[in-house]
């Protein structure tokens, strides 16, 4: 049976057959407007999360972010423990509808298995998650230059311990992994990701590779830096 | 004996009725009793009288979830998922009848798993409790638990026969087996041949 089947495997095996991702307008559209309103973000942000319905939602996010929603260490995965239930279901509803591409995780997020409420009840689950024991920091080489930069550009919308802010969907960047965090401002000053907020843009357009490593490693190591 | 699946011919069928499948697996309650009757009349001489097929072509039914084998049986009977050995055995059956069977076999005790090739078991159960990262495969235990029994969304896969199993993530590779949730397609197109052999035997091996 196994030699049989293998050569029809190979046959198939350059088709992709999961459905792929959608592709919206983004950041490389004229007139592109950050966090405009549509439907299911709506929906989903007017449904009441419920926690332990989103434990159970959850499970499909598990392999790969982990029972703790603390992802991996080395950055693939984001820790999302804690984090803002507005910014994981806007997140969550980009990558759905393709405004932030992310082929990897796509199909995890499907509608056969995740529906529009259960955005809501998994991010109230995330939210309500205590932080990891273990974050992925950087070599802590230049956290003063980290922390000068953190205060001048990132503070006002982050907040000053990273705590992020709910209402304006700005996430919380604090107990974040390093590497997740360098590749996320790498890829936002590069407008790769194209749900990006203008004004991310326009103050990490001048930043150095050194820089953005300097301002990650000392969010890595939010709130507990600040003091 | 082989299990042998037809070309995928359905796909707008499948495609239109892929929601309302999810919608409709949650079954009657299940009277185990007379499943146990319809086992023995139509299933026992392939899944053994217990559900502990001794074939390998043939799935081990014994303690599968009982709403992943009613939609399955529900999938197959509709043609949703296709195969040519299990429609005709199902066609004559309805929607309680097909409960009653998933209420037998849940209830069933899967017989212990044999032994497989160790070094082959262990880099699938690295896999099964890692995944890989760097290719975006997640975990198997995220979906079918640390033990491998699954939970109500998704299907025990501790014990099960190798084969079945390499052969079912063939299937979802190929694009040819798009019944119930779609991760399992990308799942398996993204695992290299040595990682799905090794995940089926680590499975296999599960008790």
């Amino acid at each position: 049976m196994r030699r049989t089947l293998i050569p029809f495997a190979l046959l198939f095996a350059c088709h992709a057959h999961a459905a792929n991702q959608p592709r919206a307008p983004g950041i490389e559209t004229p007139g592109y407007v950050w966090n405009k309103a549509d439907p299911e973000t709506t929906k989903a942000l007017l449904h009441k999360g419920d926690a332990a319905r989103g434990k159970e939602a959850y499970r499909v996010c598990r392999g790969c972010h982990k029972q703790d929603g603390s992802g991996l260490v080395n950055g693939d995965y984001p820790q999302l423990a804690g984090q803002l239930s507005s910014v994981l279901i806007k997140q969550m509803a980009d990558m759905r509808a393709g405004r932030r591409d992310n082929s990897k995780m796509h199909p995890f997020v499907g509608m056969d298995l995740v529906l529009t409420d259960d955005l809501a009840d998994i991010a109230a689950f995330l939210n309500g998650l205590p932080p990891p024991p273990q974050i992925g920091k950087g070599d802590g080489k230049r956290l003063e230059r980290g922390k000068e930069l953190y205060k001048k550009d990132c503070a006002f919308c982050h907040g000053k311990n990273g705590e992020g802010n709910a209402k304006w969907f700005y996430p919380k960047v604090s107990q974040q992994h390093y590497r997740y965090l360098l590749r996320q401002i790498q890829e936002i000053r590069e407008q790769g990701r194209r749900n990006s907020n203008p004004d991310m843009i326009e103050a990490a357009k001048d930043y150095s590779d050194r820089d953005l490593e300097a301002v990650s490693d000392y969010m890595s190591r939010l709130p507990e830096a600040q003091e | 004996m082989r299990f042998r699946v037809r070309h995928f011919t359905k796909a707008a069928l499948v495609l239109g009725f892929g929601l309302a499948c999810a919608a409709s697996a949650a079954p009657g309650k299940g009277d185990a009793a007379k499943g146990a009757a319809l086992a023995a009349q139509s299933c026992s001489s392939c899944h053994g009288p217990d559900g502990n097929s001794a074939v390998a072509a043939f799935p081990k039914l014994a303690g599968q979830q009982e709403q992943y084998l009613a939609r399955e049986m529900k999938d197959f009977k509709e043609g949703r998922r296709e195969s040519e050995v299990m429609a005709p055995f199902l066609v004559s059956l309805n929607d309680q009848d097909l409960a009653d069977l998933a209420a037998f076999y849940a209830k069933q005790k899967p017989a212990a798993a044999k032994g497989g090739d160790a070094a082959l078991i262990k880099a699938g159960k690295k896999l099964y409790l890692e995944g890989n990262s760097k290719s975006g495969v997640p975990s198997c235990d995220g979906c079918h638990e640390e033990d491998g029994t699954g939970s109500k969304k998704f299907p025990r896969v501790a014990g099960q026969h190798v084969d079945y199993i390499l052969e079912q993530m063939r299937l979802y590779a190929a694009g040819k087996r798009k019944n119930g949730v779609k991760v399992m397609l990308t799942v398996a197109e993204r695992l290299t041949e040595q990682e799905t052999r090794a995940v089926s035997e680590y499975m296999a091996s599960m008790e």
